[in-house]
């Protein structure tokens, strides 16, 4: 043979591989911290500006039941800043913000922050129970699923849907009635002490709120997996004489956890929104049901805050994903594709 | 001593449908390399699976696959594995769709002696790196660290023969390892590969589609065809003299380099070149911010009537190239001239494309990417008839008809989607369509490469005959010399974006002025008893 120097092939004619990889991860990284911060802070804009467009004129709302003197309309507006022109309220509120100041509350005559301080654990603790049983019994479903053609993967995808087409409303009525009401296993009110007595109240609750959502899970861990399951390397490994269960857990399961890392991002905000008609259900003091009476009484400073808790919550969630994902699959930092 | 593999009476079908493979027999002895060739869909990876126990899900069996006796279509889970660790190895064909992407070099290498030949971590990895050495890598302690995407298909390719050998199997599977790779990286792994197999006395069943590819290698053949084989012999018996219909035509249309059968150039008679290229260049910047010049300084030019061979390696240039003359991509610079106009630089108006449409068109690698697979052909053929001929509904249909006939895909066809074709037959309306414009010039991207040897023998006779026919002037961009010497008068050879050589087709072919163009012919297959005379 005449190709005795091919003995090591030239490199790729793409002579762009001189940064290395951890360089090219930082610039990654401050690339995404920078668009989390343009987004939020074009979320504060539109957070804060909305108010101006809705109806009702929150020092109006204050004296409702008194006859609305003058005088106290302006005192109350002064008090508040409402008179200030809206471009010089807008730096005032972000500048708070920065500073951990929110505001004060309409109704509560209270800081922002500490009417929220006594709300967001609860909140906090339902969405992050939530999120457990999303996780653990989503995935374990989609993979179930996945790996069970057939009868099982059926009966799973079937109840899945099922469950997953009850809105949280319906699943928390539901809830209760067994688990409560008939069972007595699971308190039906009421977020309960501190600890156990805290997720004892909160299972329930945390259940319905995540229903939907398990369900979406399962479904993209199955797809994402059954995806997988289908390419070359799989069957590579297998044919290397690796165990299924390795096979699974190292090139099916690993591969495909970028499409449920993703959803997981989208999830955790849609948590946060959808706590409000579980808290008020269960009747939890928690930020949903604070945004409800706000949203009622026409308390912006709190209804803006837990706004603004929720999008940022919701960027970040992603960005953080955004940054998992290149340390799941490098080719995301390479900036090339599979090919 | 058992035989190492033997096939007997093998047969898989899924239920309600006919038998993908009936019948098979077939054997390996130790040491010995036996090719099983074949076109796509005759079961040849059905079979060289079968041999470590891979069947597909739901398929039923009959017959025996045995490797040192054991039966793998029947044998329990636990048997299977321990033949898959100890006996038998499989390399497969795209490396980079059979190494897992997100995981290292090194984990692919050592997950299967940490995970049961329970060796430590050091020293596993200790052994990949002899063995990646062992392969012809070099830098291979970097190379441990690095992920699949950063490797060349080659590079990949050794990695995953690394990976096979390092279990050191008795028989060695080879699921057309060369397929997905270069011409010149094809000669280096076939190389490897023979050495490795009588270094170490391994039996191995070469899979390929190629015949000269087979016969470089191996002393066996097999030639299977609709999951039956046809003929076996020894491999010089079955290209020399075949028995079987079917091997006979496939060894008529396997492309080999005819010098004397190399079409003549039209008659030079001053007229105004059809395609003139001056000094071309077209840049990319990689997402790393650099700069890549996927080709530099390109000028050439073709003569109305006339046929160019582009051929090089992937990355050579040659498609960018293709792309820029049928303006997908715009030249950063230079100058691009068809029937005299100069094209202006910058991305053509949608009137300036239909224009440009008028007299050149491309067919692309793929038909199956390329045809729309909602669209039925006999529409998708009409509608150019009526963009460019400005014809009627009627009329358009009409032309449509008695094209496609012309190309081969009867009137049956004409309402069919793409998927219900083959891939010579969508190749064929692929044609038909950019005939439909009536162009000057006809770019062919690779188009040829993605087919079955007897496809593409009856495609490039019906481009062959088109050109005749209808005075067509052809661009071909190829990385097979063998189609070039068929189909092209001129030929002009890129390396790393660079005309490293251009001239007449014979006359490159029979005496390369180029190192690189000597190494493209020299790295094509030949015949194990060529070699031996030579």
């Amino acid at each position: 043979m005449a190709v005795t120097e091919l003995a090591a092939p030239p490199a790729r004619p793409t002579p762009g591989r001189k940064k290395s990889p951890a360089t090219s991860l930082i610039v990654l990284a401050l690339r995404k911290v920078g668009t989390l911060l343009i987004t939020l802070f074009f979320a504060s804009l539109v957070v804060f500006f909305s108010r101006f467009v809705l109806p009702g004129d929150p020092a109006r709302f204050l004296l409702r039941g008194r006859s609305p003197k003058p005088e106290a309309l302006v005192e109350i507006t002064k008090q508040f800043g409402l008179d200030k022109p809206p471009i010089e309220q807008y730096l005032t509120w972000v500048g708070g913000i920065l500073h951990g100041d929110w505001g004060r509350s309409l109704t509560y005559r209270q800081s922002v922050s500490d009417v929220l301080l006594n709300r967001l654990p609860v909140t906090l603790e339902l969405a992050a129970l939530a999120a457990v049983f999303i996780t653990v019994l989503g995935l374990a479903a989609g993979i179930l699923a996945s790996l069970n053609k057939g009868g099982w993967d059926r009966f799973i995808l079937i109840t899945v849907t099922a469950a997953g087409a009850i809105p949280p409303f319906v699943a928390a009525i539901a809830l209760t009635a067994l688990f409560a009401v008939q069972l007595g296993w699971f308190p039906s009110f009421g977020s309960g002490d501190e600890g156990l007595g805290r997720l004892w109240h909160l299972t329930l609750p945390a259940l319905a709120l995540g229903l939907t959502f398990i369900a979406f899970m399962a479904r993209v861990t199955r797809s994402s997996m059954n995806e997988q399951l289908t390419r070359e390397h799989v069957e590579v490994a297998t044919s290397r004489g690796l165990k299924r269960s390795s096979v699974v857990f190292r090139h099916v399961l690993r591969n495909a956890l970028g499409p449920i890392l993703t959803v997981s991002g989208v999830l955790i905000a849609g948590l946060l929104v959808s706590s409000a008609i579980v808290e008020q259900t269960f009747g939890l003091t928690g930020i949903g049901q604070l945004l409800v009476q706000s949203i009622d009484r026409l308390d912006f400073a709190v209804v803006q805050a837990i706004v603004m808790i929720v999008v940022t919550a919701f960027v970040l969630a992603n960005t953080i994903v955004d940054l998992i994902q290149p340390l799941i699959d490098p080719r995301i930092a390479a900036g090339t594709e599979s090919r | 001593m058992s035989k190492l593999l033997e096939i007997e009476q093998f047969s898989l079908h899924f239920p309600g449908r006919g038998a993908l493979l009936s019948d098979v027999s077939l054997h390996v002895d130790d040491g010995e390399a036996v090719a099983l060739v074949g076109e796509s869909g005759s079961g040849k990876s059905l079979t060289t699976r079968a041999a470590l126990g891979l069947f597909p899900e739901f398929s039923r069996l009959s017959g025996s696959v045995k490797v040192r006796g054991l039966d793998t279509t029947s044998a329990p889970a636990a048997k299977l594995l321990e033949l898959r660790r100890n006996h038998a190895s499989m390399i497969f064909q795209d490396p980079r769709a059979g190494i897992n992407p997100v995981r290292t070099v090194g984990d692919f290498l050592t997950e299967t002696l940490v995970r049961w030949r329970g060796l430590s971590r050091e020293e596993a990895y200790a052994r990949a790196v002899t063995q990646l050495d062992q392969v012809g890598l070099r830098r291979t302690k970097d190379l441990m660290r690095q992920y699949p995407h950063q490797l060349s298909g080659g590079m990949l390719q050794r990695v995953m023969i690394a990976g096979a050998l390092l279990d050191s199997p008795e028989l060695l599977l080879c699921d057309e390892p060369t397929t997905a790779l270069d011409v010149t990286t094809q000669a280096g792994i076939v190389e490897l590969l023979r050495e490795q197999q009588q270094a170490r006395g391994m039996g191995m069943l070469f899979i390929t589609h190629d015949l000269n590819l087979a016969a470089s290698l191996c002393d066996r053949v097999y030639v299977l065809r609709k999951g039956e084989v046809v003929e076996h012999g020894g491999a010089r018996e079955v290209f020399m003299s075949p028995h079987a219909d079917y091997t006979r035509q496939l060894v008529g249309a396997t492309p080999r380099i005819e010098i004397d059968k190399v079409p003549a150039a039209p008659a030079a008679d001053g007229t105004v070149p059809l395609l003139a290229v001056k000094r071309l260049c077209k840049r990319y910047e990689l997402p790393s911010g650099e700069e890549l010049t996927a080709l530099n300084d390109a000028t050439f030019s073709l003569a109305p009537g006339g046929s160019l061979g582009v051929v090089g390696e992937s990355g050579s240039g040659k498609s960018t190239l293709a792309r820029m003359i049928v303006a997908l991509e715009t030249a950063d610079e230079g100058e691009l001239a068809i029937n005299g106009r100069v094209r202006a630089p910058r991305p053509l108006r949608a009137a300036e494309r239909k224009l440009l449409a008028k007299d050149v068109q491309i067919v692309f690698q793929d038909p199956y990417l390329s045809l729309d697979p909602r669209i039925v052909v006999g529409k998708a053929v009409a509608d150019v008839f009526r963009l460019h001929q400005g014809q009627g509904r009627a009329e358009a249909v009409k032309s449509a008809e008695k094209l496609l006939e012309r190309v081969g895909i009867g009137p049956e066809r004409f309402d069919s989607k793409p998927r219900a074709l083959s891939g010579g037959q969508r190749q064929r309306v692929a044609i038909a369509k950019a005939l439909a414009a009536r162009p000057k010039l006809l770019v062919l991207d690779e188009a040829t490469s993605a087919l079955d040897v007897s496809v593409q023998a009856q495609v490039l006779e019906l481009v062959e005959e088109l050109r005749e026919q209808l005075g067509l002037t052809l661009l071909f961009v190829t990385h097979d010399l063998a189609v070039v010497s068929r189909l092209c008068a001129e030929l002009l050879v890129l390396q790393h974006g660079e005309i490293v050589e251009q001239g007449s087709t014979a006359k490159i072919l029979s005496a390369p002025a180029n190192a690189y163009t000597r190494m493209l012919i020299d790295s094509r297959p030949r015949a194990l008893w060529e070699e031996q005379l030579a």
